[in-house]
């Protein structure tokens, strides 16, 4: 049976309830989410406030990136059954939920926590995604810290 | 002449002033070359160029690789999804 495996870049808003049920299956017990969101105010280091975040992507680059994110992650833990990995772009405010990683498996301890911590660390190495920050001093890209190597 | 196609994002699109842009360049070109030629085509490209990442059809790619007949060449800087 084909396990389910969703990628998306979207312009609406993540519907958390309804990927959980695509990804889960009669063998689920358990499901391991990470969601970030805008935020409107970074206390830690250089602490300024947000009005918004405009975010762009590749799109189709961006969506085969996530689909080899997931192939990623049912290497590493076959235990995974269900993978969910969304990205919402466009101009996003604070408290708005941005991106979701979301896994799910049999039970909590076969590595399911870990899946999706690799989820979004790899989104945010690899899939061609950027964000402009927009605040009252002005905007700015924010940009990673990574070189993806020959195969990534 | 090799016709490729060039998508720009981000701070590349910015200083490109476009989100895309077709070329015709040498067979022989590599991502290199094109990118020396981006420099001196588009001075607001010149510094991005040091450190700009090259995709050849939606894998990630680099200097020394020849840049394939009729590709797609996305051009952007680091990435900075979540």
């Amino acid at each position: 049976m084909e396990l389910p495996t969703i990628f998306s870049i979207t312009e609406d808003e993540i519907d958390l309830n309804d990927l959980l049920a695509r990804i889960t299956l009669t063998s689920t017990g358990a499901a391991a989410i990470f969601t970030g969101m805008v935020r409107g105010q970074t206390a830690r280091g250089d602490a300024h406030e947000t009005e918004y975040l405009e975010y762009e992507a590749y799109i189709p680059m961006a969506e085969a990136k996530m689909k080899q994110v997931a192939d990623e992650i049912r290497g590493k833990w076959p235990v995974v059954e269900g993978i969910a990995i969304v990205q919402r772009i466009g101009k996003l405010y604070p408290k708005t939920p941005t991106v979701l990683i979301a896994c799910t498996a049999a039970h909590r301890d076969t590595g399911v926590f870990e899946a999706a911590r690799y989820g979004i660390d790899r989104l945010k190495e690899i899939v061609p995604i950027w964000k402009k920050e927009v605040s009252s001093d002005g905007e700015f890209w924010v940009e990673g810290d990574y070189s993806p190597k020959a195969g990534e | 002449m090799n016709h490729v196609k060039l998508l720009f994002f981000a701070t590349i699109r910015e200083r490109a002033g476009t989100k895309s842009l077709e070329v015709d360049i040498p067979e022989d070109m590599t991502i290199r070359g094109l990118k020396d030629k981006l420099s001196a085509d588009i001075p607001g490209l010149k510094e991005s160029m040091k450190s700009v990442l090259i995709t050849i059809n939606r894998e990630y790619a680099f200097d020394e690789a020849p840049v394939p007949l009729n590709a797609e060449i996305g051009m952007f800087p680091p990435v900075s999804g979540g």
